[in-house]
């Protein structure tokens, strides 16, 4: 588990002008964000507000221009080489020649570990993907392929588990579906986790904490907690409540 | 109906073809240079001529296969060092050019002096494999998906591990269809270098019966090349199915 802490931090850019100077702009910040131990909070944004940048700098995939990032008092790429993040994207996020085990088996392998047989028996089942342990991702369905990448990142016990859009890529049902396994999953092990969406159903249905950034450079507009309890019913999403803090984090959503 | 489609009319259009060949070749419509198909067909059935054939088979099997090896290992060699160390990737990008830029004619008589007669085919074999190896090995290991790596750098893999579990096996099919074509160029590559004076070789041979006026001979050494190079084709064109599918592209 982990805390994390975004401090001052921007991250600039290089375009090229109209007269072909290439000059600085800022995509993100200063950015002031802290998370607590064991917390799920959901990032929310319109497109190009900077959501993913965010999680790069987390994955220890970018640098920030200005501040500072850290996870546990420790910059990201510390986390990295410790193999303490776990990560799931949209799509096209697992090795096609691999089989559904296999692919559960990659984050150990890289970290030089035995996998342990019933480890990745756990993982299969937390995935719902008994019977398929042999398949290929080509045949698996969208949900069930989201399933494994969330798997994977949870197999090492990541202190820190990010998540971009991970049913981005998903109809409405399954969607809506994979949210109430998300928080299954989830749940077992409760890890720190990030999530960016772009569905503000999504982020209130699974978050502890709703953080809505501004059009660019991303700022946090607004930071919200969730107070409903866990694990949340699918009947919540008919609740007065529910459709208030949906609707208000949406009216935040708009240009200001 | 399929059946048909695959196997009858295919054979249709051989026979028509072959059939027309002989046609033409006993009535003479094209001239002396234009052997019967039956006529060709007579001298693998000759003794001497059929052991010849058996020979510069050999020995042009032989430089081609040992040309495609060495540049197969040279090219996909320097494409792994040119990914590893970007420093050196536009250099050795616009040397592999280069490479293939030079005209196999002007390149054959400097490598007879400096790498000898014997050694000339296998040489001008390695070029063209060289430089189709270095290409498509380089589009292979960058072609690997920008998001799996990222994946695999968020785990905390290292340059290593991601070239081992992803870039390398990414590569496979881009690398295979580097083979297929070199397997072409190899033959090609063997087959003019042999006309700079190698001592045997079906190049050799071409280049004997053409001066002696041996049309049969000259017709059946070219069918013996052409089946030669299809069949090198058709067996990487099988491998590379079936690790194609083996690796399953894209979806995932």
């Amino acid at each position: 588990m982990a805390s994390l802490a975004l401090r001052g931090v921007t991250r600039s850019f290089l375009r090229r002008t109209r007269a072909g100077r290439r000059e600085s702009f800022d995509a993100l910040g200063p950015l002031d964000v802290q998370i607590g131990d064991g917390e799920f909070v959901a990032l929310i944004g319109a497109s190009g507000c900077g959501k993913s940048t965010v999680l790069r700098l987390l994955a220890g995939l970018d640098e920030p221009t200005r501040g500072q990032v850290q996870i546990n008092g420790l910059p990201p790429h510390e986390l990295q080489a410790q193999h303490s993040l776990g990560i799931a994207f949209q799509e096209h996020a697992l090795l096609p020649w691999r089989t559904v085990e296999s692919n559960l088996r990659l984050p150990f392998e890289i970290a030089g570990l035995a996998a342990p047989e019933e480890r990745i028996g756990e993982l299969v089942t937390l995935a719902g993907l008994e019977g398929f342990e042999h398949a290929r991702p080509a045949e698996l369905s969208g949900g069930m392929r989201q399933r494994v990448a969330i798997a994977r990142a949870l197999a090492l016990q990541p202190k820190l588990l990010l998540l971009d859009e991970p049913f981005g890529a998903l109809d409405a049902v399954t969607r809506r579906r994979m949210n109430f396994e998300l928080e299954r999953i989830w749940l077992e092990s409760r890890p720190t986790t990030l999530m960016v969406t772009h569905s503000v159903e999504e982020a209130v249905l699974l978050a502890d904490r709703v953080l809505v950034l501004t059009e660019r450079p991303g700022r946090v507009r607004m930071d919200t907690a969730v107070p409903f309890a866990r694990p949340r019913p699918g009947a919540l999403m008919r609740t007065a409540e529910f459709h208030r803090l949906a609707d208000e984090l949406t009216a935040q959503l708009e240009p200001a | 109906m399929k059946l048909r489609g695959r196997l009858l009319y295919p054979a249709i259009g051989c026979v028509l073809m072959l059939g027309g060949w002989e046609v033409i070749g006993r009535a003479g419509l094209l001239g002396r240079t234009f052997p019967s198909l039956t006529e060709v067909l007579r001298v693998y059935a000759d003794g001497p001529r059929a052991a010849l054939l058996v020979r510069s088979s050999t020995a042009t099997l032989g430089s081609a296969a040992t040309g495609y090896a060495v540049g197969l290992c040279l090219g996909a060699a320097v494409a792994l060092l040119a990914h590893l160390v970007p420093l050196l990737r536009g250099g050795l990008d616009r040397l592999a050019v280069l490479v293939n830029a030079l005209p196999v004619i002007a390149l054959g008589p400097v490598l007879i002096i400096t790498a000898g007669r014997e050694s000339t085919p296998a040489a001008l074999a390695a070029v063209p494999v060289f430089f189709l190896l270095y290409t498509s090995t380089g589009v292979g290991l960058r072609g690997a998906s920008r998001r799996l790596e990222l994946v695999l750098t968020t785990l905390g893999a290292g340059r290593w591990q991601r070239l081992t579990k992803l870039e390398a096996i990414a590569a496979v099919p881009s690398v295979l269809s580097g083979m297929k074509i070199a397997a072409s160029s190899a033959m090609i590559g063997a087959i003019v270098g042999e006309w700079f004076g190698a001592p045997s070789g079906l190049g050799v041979v071409v280049l004997n019966s053409m001066q002696n006026f041996q049309i049969p001979l000259l017709w059946a050494t070219v069918i013996v090349i052409a089946a030669m190079t299809l069949s090198g084709y058709g067996l990487l064109t099988l491998i590379e199915q079936a690790v194609r599918r083996r690796i399953g592209e894209c979806d995932g």
